[in-house]
Parts: structure tokens; C-alpha cells; sequence
């Protein structure tokens, strides 16, 4: 019953973000302000760059990877390369950390196989699922590269065996890089966190120790656990693990709950406890997934190859 | 109904294990056998089953029923497993949904692969009435609706020879573990997390048990003579289990679902665990029965009415995960669903048995 109009609803805003979809990566060749800052991390910002093929000086770490269509954005500011309904400034979207095995594959000219973990959702009744627009997201920022990417649902928890099954998958598939949604399933089932954070550390280590590449996706924000002190906490135990291990993560909380006030502060005071919004901003987010997980891993591939990043990872206020 | 008997028994503890696994994160799964081991309580259960086959495949006589006999009574098995896992699958469903809707929650619609059938209807529903999209946790019924399809052909080769009917199934297990072999998952990329093509093999070996128990001598003599044996490796899966040593799946040399530990299909190690309990364990039911007359009897109707205490058990395990989201967790809400599940449970198997006690004809369960 609550539901009832949202079908309509989303069958407006997916053709809208249909439109906008098309343009939305083409159209990030916004030249960078001079002095601008990387997110999260603070490296020396490789901005002068329009993009990375275009690069004239030399540039040691990027001038490798002939291919990628990136700039890195102003942390702050909405990420202009992002289509309008999923803009959110990059400090509210990843955390960074270096890609070396992609990296590697992009300087060797070497297709690069990708291996997504969780929901391949794309939003409701859209026509692709988030690992084809992944792809094609990938393949957009990665011209000249061949990106292919398969997809496992991973069902139970990280904390009680499905990180095993985990390992067999990567193991099955071999991939350069495992993009993973982690943590829906334990923080449902309101698996003990310190638990889940071992496992998950444990997990990720042994894939890196296979010169394979790690992004981590954190869970996603709804209204209903904003005050939620296990959920908090749990989101930020990702963050954790993603910092100490040296992974980028992609802070879907983060993102969603700032989609989510910019909702809201659209509305003007609105009835913005509406029913069924956490329902729409889901979906929204699912649609914005393919965007941000390749905004996070473009960016990182900037990452210059010196010295350690250290990470400030920015941890969900209240 | 029969006297409480070693088969019912144990597939009561299997019941009871399973439903208290799918509760992940309660404080009773540690103590839950399969915490202790490689192998599990899903093992116990399709063995059970290849063991009941034989029985039913029988007649009181022990002579083998005629050819078409057994295979219309395994078909409409597996017609009954079907429209059971139709009906639980369909239940969670709209548990899922509910839930969502009531705590205003679209996260709990994405759970247990769940997200599908809401995001992607229109494949997701083929999917699931096919079997080829499986929630999480309720992935064991689609394995039996194949295993029973493939029973009466195993059946059937068995009365031209015991060793035939092994044979193929040993070589089907090993060639679908050398090449990968598995039933894909569909719209959702992947596999069936239960691979029939390997844990055909467990069901044979269980109908096979069952063959060589009335036959043969020798058998019993050897069971006991390797019971030693199963203890040994019990203690290792222990071990193994507890300090959480397995192989490196990128590391072991190829074919490398031989050396992985591989649920999905059924990994030699996990097998060779899962003959160690069963040796190990043998004389458990006749210490157990005298001393506490009570407790088997209620397990062993929890076994003799199993795909209903299953069915009930999958929907109980969900709901009780449910309240543990909603309410947080903790000892006292673990403690309350835990205990009105094997309630439950109990209810549900006396509740079969009074059905097709009573006038009214109904299917017995």
C-alpha cells in the first residue's frame, strides 16, 4: 500500500537518469582549479591534468597508464564527472588507496577482469544490472583497455563461512580486482562486529596477497538505521579494515545519507518523511553504484606509486 | 507411526542443527556440532535420505517393490519437496517484504539474494519457481527435488548390481568435481550453492549403507572394527576446525576442488570428515535411547516427519532472524527465538502425525 506509487515514480526518475546516464561520463572533462586538492588523502595532487592521455610533463606514475579518462576532483565540491542525481563530493565518497594489480594489467595493455560481490542490482526496472553498467562505466573511463566483469551474490555472512565461499569464488575467477559490497548480510543478521571485522581483514589480506586488487563497498544508508549505534558502528568498522588494509573503499552510507539530506533540503520542508522515500533513495542508490564504485577506482588508480597513503577516513557522524 | 529408531533420530539432531545454523549470529550455533568440523549437518541430512530410499524402496518383506512403483514413489517425492520449497520460498518472500515494509527498511528486501525478485521480477520470478534463483539459507530443497529425480535411476541400477549403481555415481561426483561441473544460478550470475552432481554421491552412499546393513555380515564387523578410525578423524577435523586451517584455494595445484574444503560440492575432505562422524558416532543412538527415552522420542519424530519440520524450520529461522534484527539481539531475544522455533518444530511434528491420525484423509508428510 505504501508502495503503491512508487513504480511510477521511478519509472519517471529512471528515464531521466537514463538521459543523464548516457552523459554522465563523457561529460567529466571539467579542467580541475589549479592548487586543487585530492580527496580524503592529501599525496601530491596530480590536478594540473586534464586527463592522464593528455598528460605532456612527465609524470612518472601516470604516464604508464596511457589510458585512463581521469581527473581527480575537488573532495569538497559535488564530483562534476558525476551524473546530476549521484553527485557527491568525493570526500563523502571513497576513501583511496592504491590499485596495483589493475595498474599493472593497464600498463601491460592487458584486458582487466573484474569480480563484483553482492546485489548486481541496477535500480527497479532498469534495463542493465549494475555489473553491465560497471562495465561500461569501466570500459568508458578505461578506453582501449578490454574490462570484463562477472558477478557472484554471495549469500550468509562473512563472519560464519560465506568468506570461505568467498575465496573459492576468487579462486573459480582469478580476477585483477574484486569489487565487494560488503557487510549487508552480517549487519542484518547482527553478526558481533569485532568477529566481522577479523574475518573481513582476514579476507581481504589473503586476496591482496594474491596480487589481487580489493575494492570495498560499505553498506548502504536508509533513514530507518541512521540512529542505529550497531549500524554506525558497523559501517564504521569497514572504514577500519579498509584503512588498515590499505584498500579503496567506496562509503555508500556516506554517499546516500548526503543524497539523502540534499533530498530533503530539496523539498523545502516538504513532507519528507513521505512513505516508501527510503525505498526510493535504495533504488537510488543501486542506480548510482556502477558511478561511484568507477569514480573510486579511476581516482585511485591516480594514486601515485611512491610511499604508503596514509588514509584519513572520514567516519559517519550522527 | 514407527517406534523412535537411529535414522529418525539422527535426522531430528540434523533438523534441529540446521534450524539453529540458519539463525546466524545466535549464541546456541557455537554449540552446534557443525562449529567442530569440516563437514555439517546438511551431510547428515542427504545421507539420511539416501538411507530412508532404501527402506521405502522395500517392502516390509524386504523384497524390492516393482520397477515402476519405486520410481512413481520418488517422483512424487520430488513433486512434494517442489511445492514445499515453492511455498516456504514464497513465504520468505513476503516475510522479507513485510518487514521491510513495517520498519521502513528497503535493506531487509535485498537479503538472502531476496533482491531479485523485487528489483528484476520478471526474470527473478522464472528464476525462483525454476529453482535456478535460491534464497540464502533455503538452498537445500531445490538439491533434493534433483537428488530425488536422480534416485530411481540409482535405485533401479543397484538391483543390477550395488557396485553399478556406485560406480556411476562415484564417476559422475568425480568428474563434475574435476571440470567444475555445476547447475548455474540464473538471473544472478553464478551456482547452485548445493551442486547435485556431487551430493548424488552421498545420497548413494546412504542407500548403499542401507543395502549392505541388511546383507551383509561383514559390514557391521567392519563398521565397528573402523570406528577408531572415524574418531581419528573427527579429532583432526576438530582441529582443523578450530584453529581454522584449510587449504589456500589459490595456492593448491589443479584440479583444485579436489583439495579445497568446498561445500557447494561437497569437497573430498569434507566427505571423508562426514564417513569419519558416521563412524565415530555409530553407537551414539543405542547409549542415548535407553537413558533418555524422552528426548529421542521427540527427535525421532522430528525425523519421522521431516520435510515438514524442515519447511516450518527454514520459515522459523528467518522470522527468528527478523527479531533478532528488529529487537537488536542479545541472549534474552536469542534464547526466546530459539526456543519458540524447536517449539515449533515439535508442534509441527506432532500436528503431521495428528493429521493423518485423524478422519479427515490427508497426505501423510
Amino acid at each position: 500500500m505504501a508502495l503503491s506509487l512508487s513504480p511510477s515514480l521511478l519509472g519517471g526518475v529512471s528515464l531521466a537518469l537514463g538521459c543523464c546516464l548516457g552523459f554522465a561520463v563523457q561529460a567529466q572533462s571539467t579542467t580541475p582549479q589549479p592548487g586543487q586538492v585530492q580527496p580524503a588523502p592529501a599525496p601530491p595532487a596530480p590536478s594540473q591534468q586534464p586527463t592522464l592521455s593528455q598528460s605532456a610533463q612527465p609524470q612518472p606514475a601516470h604516464a604508464e597508464i596511457p589510458a585512463l579518462q581521469a581527473t581527480a576532483p575537488s573532495p569538497d565540491a559535488p564530483d562534476p564527472s558525476l551524473s546530476p542525481e549521484c553527485r557527491v563530493p568525493g570526500s563523502k565518497l571513497y576513501t583511496l588507496a592504491k590499485l596495483k594489480a589493475v595498474k599493472k594489467a593497464l600498463r601491460e595493455h592487458r584486458a582487466v577482469q573484474v569480480l563484483t560481490i553482492g546485489s548486481n542490482s541496477g535500480g527497479l526496472g532498469t534495463a542493465a544490472t549494475y555489473p553491465v553498467r560497471l562495465e561500461d562505466a569501466l570500459t568508458r573511463s578505461l578506453p582501449d583497455i578490454d574490462v570484463t566483469v562477472e558477478s557472484r551474490g554471495v549469500s550468509g555472512e562473512i563472519a560464519f563461512g560465506a568468506a570461505e565461499r568467498l575465496r573459492n569464488q576468487v579462486a573459480e575467477i582469478e580476477p585483477d580486482l574484486v569489487v565487494w559490497q560488503v557487510g549487508g548480510n552480517d549487519a542484518l543478521a547482527r553478526v558481533d562486529i569485532e568477529d566481522f571485522s577479523q574475518s573481513l581483514a582476514e579476507t581481504v589480506a589473503w586476496i591482496k596477497s594474491h596480487g589481487i586488487d580489493v575494492v570495498l563497498v560499505d553498506p548502504q544508508y536508509t533513514a530507518s538505521l541512521a540512529k542505529d549505534d550497531y549500524y554506525r558502528q558497523f559501517v564504521q568498522a569497514i572504514q577500519k579494515v579498509a584503512e588498515r588494509e590499505q584498500v579503496p573503499l567506496v562509503q555508500r552510507y556516506e554517499a546516500m545519507r548526503y543524497l539523502a539530506g540534499r533530498a530533503i533540503s530539496a523539498l523545502k520542508g516538504g513532507d519528507t518523511a513521505q512513505a516508501g522515500a527510503g525505498f526510493r533513495l535504495a533504488d537510488l542508490g543501486y542506480r548510482c553504484m556502477a558511478e561511484h564504485v568507477t569514480r573510486a577506482i579511476t581516482v585511485s588508480l591516480l594514486q601515485p606509486d611512491v610511499a604508503p597513503v596514509p588514509v584519513a577516513s572520514p567516519v559517519p557522524a550522527n | 507411526m514407527r517406534e523412535p529408531n537411529a535414522v529418525d533420530f539422527w535426522r531430528g539432531i540434523a533438523l534441529i542443527t540446521i534450524f539453529i545454523n540458519h539463525i546466524p549470529g545466535n549464541v546456541f550455533q557455537n554449540y552446534t556440532y557443525s562449529q567442530y568440523g569440516i563437514s555439517d549437518a546438511a551431510e547428515l541430512f542427504v545421507f539420511l535420505a539416501g538411507w530412508s530410499i532404501g527402506i521405502a524402496t522395500r517392502g516390509r518383506d524386504g523384497v524390492p517393490e516393482p520397477a515402476p512403483r519405486t520410481v512413481l514413489r520418488l517422483l512424487s517425492r520430488m513433486v512434494e519437496v517442489y511445492r514445499a520449497q515453492l511455498v516456504i520460498t514464497a513465504m520468505a518472500l513476503a516475510m522479507l517484504a513485510g518487514a521491510a515494509l513495517a520498519l521502513d527498511n528497503p535493506l531487509l528486501v535485498e537479503w538472502h539474494n531476496a533482491g531479485p525478485v523485487f528489483s528484476d521480477p520478471i526474470q527473478a520470478t522464472v528464476g525462483w519457481v525454476t529453482l535456478l534463483h535460491q534464497l540464502g539459507f533455503f538452498n537445500i530443497l531445490p538439491l533434493y527435488v534433483v537428488l530425488l529425480g536422480l534416485a530411481p535411476v540409482f535405485v533401479l541400477l543397484s538391483r543390477i548390481h550395488l557396485g553399478l549403481a556406485i560406480g556411476i555415481s562415484v564417476l559422475l561426483y568425480a568428474v563434475s568435481l574435476v571440470f567444475a561441473i555445476n547447475i548455474p544460478s540464473w538471473p544472478v550470475e553464478g551456482h547452485w550453492f548445493f551442486n547435485p552432481l556431487c551430493w548424488q554421491l552421498l545420497l548413494v552412499l546412504g542407500f548403499a549403507a542401507h543395502e549392505w546393513r541388511r546383507s551383509s555380515e561383514r559390514f557391521l564387523a567392519w563398521r565397528r572394527r573402523l570406528m577408531p578410525l572415524g574418531i581419528a578423524i573427527v579429532i583432526v577435523g576438530a582441529v582443523l576446525s578450530w584453529f581454522n586451517l584449510r587449504p589456500d584455494p589459490l595456492a593448491v595445484p589443479e584440479p583444485r576442488l579436489l583439495f579445497i574444503f568446498d561445500k557447494s560440492y561437497l569437497s573430498p575432505a569434507r566427505l571423508i570428515h562426514f564417513l569419519g562422524v558416521l563412524l565415530a558416532f555409530q553407537t551414539v543412538f543405542g547409549l542415548v535411547q535407553p537413558r533418555a527415552r524422552w528426548l529421542t522420542r521427540q527427535l525421532a519424530g522430528l525425523g519421522r516427519n521431516s520435510l515438514a519440520v524442515f519447511s516450518v524450520g527454514s520459515v522459523a529461522s528467518l522470522g527468528a532472524q527478523l527479531i533478532r534484527f528488529w529487537t537488536g539481539g542479545g541472549f534474552a531475544t536469542d534464547v526466546f527465538v530459539v526456543g519458540c522455533g524447536l517449539a515449533s518444530l515439535s508442534f509441527t511434528a506432532w500436528f503431521v502425525e495428528w493429521r493423518s491420525r485423524s478422519p479427515r484423509p490427508s497426505s501423510a508428510a
